[in-house]
């Protein structure tokens, strides 16, 4: 293993009935990087990511944290690991203020066998992590369900980074947002980057990636096509791996166009 | 523009619906507002609010459970004939009358997570079920007689009150502790808010949902106790109709019927505007048929604000996006 990537995949494959959503699958993550995830829809980006975070169970392949063979069964084996991941519908809880949002299922604890809530510092933690990420949240009793889709973003943010997490996977985080929210989220991202977060981004938007990304791997049915260096590398070259494929890549592009896969 | 919080509203109006009620029933009669009357009302729902605050957990967490009623009937014969047939001691008919009632919750539980049944008609089912199974047991005879020391539970009185009373209100503050401060609590809001976000975040929902329908069961096993030792008598046909009553005081009192909202004080006051109105009625001479048909406009009515609420909700949340 290499010491210099915090996360390995090795040979993963996922089946869901007769379908091969992924076939094979490496991907490396350097520590303290941007990877930007990439494909067509159904080139199994979500999949791959969901493996990693717990949500889903590969059917064969191994993973490797800090050169070490993980196995990670659920979500809570994810989190032990330092992985957490922001999910495209935000996996928000509407009925709660943010402080629950971000601490439910991982809650502080106090009192006999550890059966009550330490609200006083959970709610004493969401608000450092609201003033850490400069998010525009008021206080941490908001409920999520009067907030604004940037706002929730933030909290989902604020949720997946609360319990020292390495490596941080975003699906779609700005695809519900405005030109002005997803800047702001996307400093956040590198804000993150340059606190050592390892971080994974799915998108459909490719001018995201080459703004904020080290590398971008690119997926198109189920495989692994390839990994490119964003500093040598254009939006046509990514486009037209994403569509073509690592064979066909060096075929001429002229037919190609970037025209927003968001 | 300033947002109306629809939670926190409908919380508080409730509480405004039990004064405007009793404020009109005690000018329409001047035996409404008598402390007989008022401790009369609180005493008769005792078991009303044990059993909906037993619902209240499996319908915050985002189930349903119809079966309450009948739940009642087969763990009620079930101990009544422990104690006055089988003449065992009080405590392990009690004990073995709790149990029950956790099993059969239990049951629910199972067949709605492991089978996948839609709560609504799984718990229908084992309805029928639960109340086929009281009746093949007691063969539809009535048990009566019961040892003082059972009778003990309505009949003792503690600082003026029967003992049941005080009995609800520990249930009360008991449950009301378990919303607000415990792990538990948080997780069962989250559960009827996002099941599917609560299982990404870790948490065996399906052990939990399971979990939920054995406590409404126990809770469902100590409001039949207290119904048995109330009418010092029990048949078959004891319990059932109890689930609807459970049902729309829940409803009125804010839980609800998508999951994830609801809570213990405005559940309590939702019981005494089912019983206030029952009573004032009554007071005034309207009878128990119009009773019926005001249940049902209000159960109605709770149920249309509550969709009311999850729309405007959803509305607000295509315009913020």
């Amino acid at each position: 293993m290499n010491a210099e990537h915090v996360v390995e995949m090795r040979g993963i494959c996922k089946r869901f009935g007769g379908i091969h959503a992924l076939r094979g699958v490496d991907l490396e993550l350097r520590r303290g990087e941007i990877m930007g995830i990439v494909g067509d829809n159904g080139a199994g980006k979500s999949t791959l990511m969901k493996i990693l975070s717990g949500a889903y169970r590969a059917d064969e392949g191994e993973i490797y944290i800090d050169g070490e063979r993980a196995h990670i069964r659920n979500p809570q084996d994810a989190s032990r690991l330092g992985i957490g991941m922001i999910y495209q519908d935000l996996a928000l809880f509407n009925n709660l203020d943010v402080a629950k949002n971000i601490f439910v299922g991982r809650e502080w604890c106090h009192g006999p066998l550890g059966l009550l809530l330490d609200k006083k510092r959970m709610y004493r933690r969401a608000e450092e992590l609201i003033r850490e990420l400069r998010v525009d949240i008021r206080s941490p009793r908001l409920s999520v369900a009067l907030m604004s889709g940037g706002q929730r973003q933030m909290v989902a943010c604020a949720r997946a980074i609360a319990f020292q997490s390495k490596i941080l996977i975003m699906d779609e985080p700005t695809a519900a947002l405005g030109v002005t929210e997803a800047n702001k989220l996307l400093s956040l991202i590198r804000n993150l980057r340059d606190r050592g977060l390892s971080i994974l981004l799915i998108t459909q938007r490719i001018p995201d990636i080459l703004a904020i990304a080290d590398r971008v791997f690119v997926l198109k049915g189920g495989q692994r096509q390839d990994v490119l260096e964003v500093s040598k590398v254009s939006l046509d070259d990514v486009v037209t791996m994403i569509v073509r494929g690592k064979d066909r890549a060096g075929d001429p592009t002229a037919d190609i166009a970037y025209k927003s896969f968001g | 523009m300033p947002r109306i919080d629809l939670a926190g509203l409908k919380k508080y109006t409730i509480m405004f619906v039990l004064l405007v009620l009793m404020a009109l029933f005690s000018i329409a009669s001047p035996y409404f507002l008598t402390w007989r009357n008022i401790s009369n009302i609180i005493i008769q729902n005792t078991y009303f609010i044990i059993v909906a605050i037993g619902l209240s957990f499996v319908m915050i967490g985002g189930g349903i459970d119809l079966s309450v009623g009948y739940q009642m009937s087969l763990v009620g014969v079930v101990t009544a004939m422990i104690m006055v047939v089988y003449h065992w001691p009080v405590w392990l008919a009690v004990a073995l009358g709790l149990l029950l009632g956790t099993a059969l919750g239990l049951i629910n539980g199972l067949i709605v997570t492991r089978i996948k049944i839609f709560p609504l008609i799984a718990t229908l089912a084992t309805s029928v079920i639960f109340q086929g199974v009281s009746y093949l047991i007691s063969q539809a005879k009535s048990f009566r007689n019961y040892p003082e020391e059972f009778l003990f539970v309505t009949k003792g009185i503690v600082l003026g009150m029967p003992f049941d009373v005080f009995l609800t209100l520990l249930i009360v503050i008991l449950a009301s502790f378990v919303y607000y401060e415990t792990v538990f609590g948080l997780r069962v809001v989250a559960l009827g808010g996002n099941e599917e976000a609560l299982r990404l975040a870790g948490i065996n929902t399906r052990r939990l949902r399971v979990a939920l329908y054995a406590l409404c069961g126990f809770l469902v096993g100590i409001a039949t106790m207290v119904m048995i030792a109330k009418a010092n008598t029990m048949n078959s046909s004891f319990g059932p109709g109890t689930e609807f009553i459970a049902l729309t005081a829940a409803i009125v009192g804010g839980v609800s019927f998508m999951g994830g909202e609801g809570n213990v004080p405005a559940l309590v006051a939702g019981v005494f505007v089912l019983a206030v109105l029952g009573n004032g009625m009554q007071l005034a001479g309207w009878g128990t048929y119009a009773q019926f048909i005001v249940r049902g406009l209000i159960l109605l009515g709770a149920v249309a604000f509550d969709e009311y609420q999850k729309h405007a909700r959803r509305t607000r949340q295509k315009g913020s996006c």
